[in-house]
């Protein structure tokens, strides 16, 4: 029952995104009607590299559409008991991202919504996943699991916006907020906030630790030390 | 005598009218059903748009052909928020026209028509030199 309880917040997360992915594929499949242009680079344009925005949005939506699940299905105990396989999903869902994922989301960053502070964002959360990756996949071949892990709970952390993204976008239009302010806070609260929480995951930072460190009576303690300390000269 | 002249304000009044109903007929009902994902990225659906007519009488084109100039405004929560889209209206034609950058295009490539930009579309004749 304890293991049941200790793994619900992690299974939990995976199932959510898992149906998050899903419902970002209902959503997408407008964007492969070849003979129309998608409503979503309607109310973008002018674009000023037409034929490449939306060859990057396909790459991009596609790619994702297919890694996004793989990542959260290599996060499962089930796969990482499966060394080999894991391996072998792990490369091929590595290598997508890096190679497709990753530059086509660039070309796309350029045109986001709300100018160069989201797209700033949107440059962040990719060198994120690229960084984490890279590291990632360094750290496996050394054979570094922890470091590994600590990695990926980046990429995956990052590649959850795109669900948690949408999901407050919803939420503030459902609370009346401006469209352009919820765009804003709806990628850089997430981005961050799930940097914080994948390290926090992965156990390399506490907040514990934090908290004892920055707290007002830890300070006060260091501060009121009645002895100093003598440095003792050696004999 | 007056009550014999007609009453161009009525006409006036008319065309406007019509520049309205054509606009939300043709453009911001099937605006409106355009099914969209809520689960997206894109721009969550205004709760309200209203079309403002920007002219009284018509402008007339190269070609001579009488158009009159509009504006559609959405709301999000209390906030209106204007020109979200502008464009013009062909009174003889009812043809619709969305303008997006500094080119005009039909207003069915909004509801996901392949559209070229039409050049020349909504822009005044330049007045006769003297």
């Amino acid at each position: 029952m304890a293991r049941f309880l200790a793994q619900l917040p992690r299974r939990s997360f995976l199932l959510l995104m898992l149906f998050g992915s899903v419902l970002i594929t209902l959503s997408s499949l407008s964007y492969f009607d070849f003979g129309a242009r998608p409503f979503f680079m309607i109310e973008k344009m002018p674009l000023r590299f037409e034929a490449l925005w939306l060859a990057s949005l396909r790459i991009h939506v596609a790619t994702a559409i297919v890694t996004f699940p793989l990542c959260l299905v290599l996060m499962t105990r089930w796969i990482q008991r499966r060394p080999a396989l894991h391996r072998s999903l792990g490369r091929f869902t590595g290598y997508a991202v890096l190679a497709l994922l990753v530059p086509s989301g660039v070309v796309l960053a350029f045109d986001a919504k709300g100018g160069a502070f989201v797209s700033v964002g949107f440059l962040l959360t990719g060198a994120i996943v690229a960084a984490a990756l890279v590291l990632g996949i360094g750290a496996a071949r050394r054979r570094d699991f922890v470091a590994h892990r600590r990695a990926m709970n980046h990429v995956v952390a990052q590649m959850s916006v795109a669900v948690t993204s949408r999901a407050m976008i919803l939420g503030l239009d459902r609370l009346g907020f401006e469209p352009e302010l919820a765009y804003v806070v709806s990628l850089w609260v997430p981005v961050l906030l799930s940097a914080l929480v994948a390290e926090l995951a992965s156990g390399s930072v506490s907040l514990k630790r934090i908290g004892n460190e920055i707290s007002p009576f830890t300070v006060l303690a260091r501060d009121r030390a009645p002895v100093r300390s003598v440095p003792r000269a050696g004999r | 005598m007056l009550p014999f002249v007609p009453s161009l304000a009525q006409a006036d009044e008319t065309i406007v009218d019509w520049t309205r109903n054509r606009v939300q007929e043709g453009l911001v009902k099937p605006l409106s059903k355009l099914e969209r994902s809520s689960f997206s990225r894109g721009r969550p659906e205004p709760h309200e748009r209203r079309v403002r007519v920007l002219q009284m009488m018509p402008s007339r084109d190269k070609k001579d052909r009488a158009f009159m100039a509009y504006a559609i405004d959405v709301r999000y929560g209390n906030e209106w928020q204007q020109n979200d889209l502008v464009g013009c209206a062909y009174r003889g034609s009812g043809n619709l026209y969305v303008k997006l950058g500094d080119e005009y295009r039909p207003a069915g490539f909004l509801l996901g028509k392949d559209a070229e930009p039409v050049p020349d579309a909504c822009v005044p004749a330049a007045p006769p030199s003297a």
